[in-house]
């Protein structure tokens, strides 16, 4: 087969997401807030999720790429050419820290390798931060590596609203 | 807003059908299948197109793949059904959300109800396009697929993937309890003549050998996408009563809507199962029933984990309880004690209908229709479609009261 590979779907920066995506580049999760009410909306839609404002007026603030497993799936056959080479690979639904319910879906890189054994480091709960996969010059995009467990007495930063 | 009984329950009713083969690729283009189907339905209730004043549908073509839409091939609107099928229709309309099924049978029945026509044909036609279903060759990810498709979480086999992941570890369930969903649907879908599956049932063990596709979903736990086309009509219960077949009233409908903005595709459970639990709630207020009442509760299962999703929302047994509910043949049609969620075969048994299946068995079986597979006493029927929280369902009974 001559064909040359399918390439991963890059993302097409619009006004709802030019900032998101330009942190993304420097591996920094930056999310849309509303000026209303504070609250993050991921994504960011014309009405606010949360206060429901016509005129959320969005802020792109960093945060801190924490969070929680919620679910995961591990994909062995994608409707997109591009993840050919990455499969089979681990999806995780996460709930970042930051906001109650705020959730992101990404790849883990862990891998599936993270799912072996009789006590798999992945499970519901697992925490995880966000990790950055550079697809292509000046794209970054946003996905998820497990946390390493942290000492006793280390606290989490803090920085996000909960 | 508080729920409230359907104005216009049992006032229309299905007075006939007609079914396609259901085939992987048919011969013919989709549309042709579609006006031949919507003729024989119409037959079917001893009426003549002349008499069928109002068309409805809803004529999504659910793929993610990257597959050209085209009237009359892949997809078959109200409209393109009308122009060839009759010039007196007065009513022509579409549904456009999810829950096809529940949603076009609502507005064919408040049509009615309304006098906006006064015998409706509605019909759902669904195309397998050549290639691969779902693929899809985009380079560039804009609008709203920019929030997951470079991220790698495309489709509706991840989308269901992570709900029924989430389920299966939150209530400890093994993947290995759907074998009896499965092997259910597809052992009724392989007694149903035009099914894909026809003569062809499967095993627990060969479920349970399939490949996986998106832990913990194998293929079998996905209906096959088929093209294929069925057809009902519905009038008004005072006409019914002049027509042939015994009619098969609607009592009410109710459709879901997600109460939190999501990603694309994304449906949590608890998204799915609060909504729900709430859909359920205004099905059976305005349906006047209630889960006990109920003999034929057919279970939307296009994947097979809202088979579970249902079971737990429509309240036949507790949340997280689904997994163990349907084993030890609870769910065999083929026993008088069974609860037949799957007697028609479903979408895992017949291939990728829609809600189809269960709409058809909810008729045949009320209407006395269902030949060999008919359970006696049959009168209060469920016909599910697509997920609790964004899909629906209708209520039919044989007995008004
Ligand atoms: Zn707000």
């Amino acid at each position: 087969m001559s064909t040359p590979a399918a390439a991963r779907p890059l993302p097409m920066p619009d006004e709802t997401s030019g900032p998101y995506w330009s942190a993304a580049a420097d591996h920094i999760l930056a999310l849309a807030r509303c000026a209303r009410c504070g609250s993050f909306a991921l994504p960011p839609d014309q009405v606010c999720p949360h206060c429901r404002s016509t005129d959320p007026d969005y802020a792109f603030e960093p945060v801190s790429g924490r969070g929680t497993v919620r679910s995961w799936t591990v994909v062995r056959q994608s409707g997109l050419p591009g993840f050919a080479a990455d499969l089979p690979f681990v999806l995780v639904d996460v709930e970042l820290a930051e906001q109650t319910e705020l959730r992101m879906i990404g790849r883990l890189l862990d891998g599936p390798g993270a799912l072996a054994g009789s006590d798999p480091a992945l499970r519901l709960g697992a925490r995880v931060r966000v990790a950055f996969e550079d697809v292509h010059p000046g794209v970054g995009v946003p996905a998820f590596t497990l946390a390493v467990t942290e000492p006793s007495g280390v606290t989490e930063p803090s920085g996000g609203v909960r | 807003m508080s729920g409230r009984r359907f104005a216009a329950r049992n006032k229309v009713a299905v007075v006939g059908y007609a079914h396609s083969a259901v085939q992987r690729h048919a011969a013919r283009p989709l549309g042709a299948v579609t006006l031949e189907t919507a003729r024989a339905a119409i037959a079917d209730a001893g009426l003549t197109p002349a008499d069928v004043d109002g068309i409805v549908t809803s004529a999504l073509f659910p793929t993610a793949g990257s597959h050209a839409v085209q009237d009359g091939v892949s997809s078959v609107p109200a409209t393109w059904l009308a122009e060839r099928l009759s010039s007196g229709a007065r009513h022509v309309a579409g549904f456009h959300g999810i829950g096809q099924i529940p949603g076009m049978v609502g507005m064919a029945v408040n049509a009615v109800a309304s006098g906006a026509a006064q015998t409706v044909l509605v019909y759902r036609a669904l195309h397998n396009p050549p290639g691969k279903y779902h693929a899809n060759s985009m380079e560039r990810a804009a609008g709203p697929a920019q929030w997951t498709a470079p991220q790698g979480f495309f489709g509706p086999l991840a989308m269901i993937g992570l709900p029924y992941n989430e389920y299966l570890q939150r209530y400890n369930a093994d993947r290995a309890a759907m074998a009896s969903v499965v092997v259910e649907a597809r052992k009724n879908g392989s007694r149903i003549p035009w099914s894909y599956w026809h003569k062809r049932p499967l095993t627990a063990a060969e479920y349970l050998a399939a490949p996986m596709i998106s832990d913990p979903v194998c293929r079998y736990d996905c209906d096959i996408p088929v093209d294929g086309v069925a057809a009902f009509v519905l009038t008004s219960a005072e006409h019914a009563a002049d027509l042939p077949h015994r009619p098969v009233y609607v009592s009410g409908y109710a459709s879901g809507l997600p109460a939190r903005r999501r990603l694309p595709l994304h449906w949590p459970l608890d998204d799915i199962m609060d909504v729900g639990t709430e859909t359920a709630r205004r099905l059976w207020e305005a349906s006047g029933v209630g889960p006990a009442e109920v003999d034929l509760p057919q279970l939307y299962d296009g994947f097979s984990p809202f088979v579970y999703f249902w079971l737990e929302a429509l309240g036949f047994c507790p949340r997280g309880e689904a997994h163990r509910f349907v084993q030890d043949g609870r769910i065999d049609s083929d026993r008088p004690d069974g609860l037949p969620v799957l007697s028609g075969g479903g979408a895992l048994g017949n291939g990728r209908m829609h809600g189809i299946p269960q709409m058809l068995e909810c008729y045949l079986q009320l209407a006395g229709r269902a030949g060999d597979r008919q359970r006696a006493g049959a009168t209060v029927g469920v016909a599910c479609h697509s997920s609790p929280h964004y899909g629906g369902a209708v209520v039919y009974t044989a007995e008004p009261s």
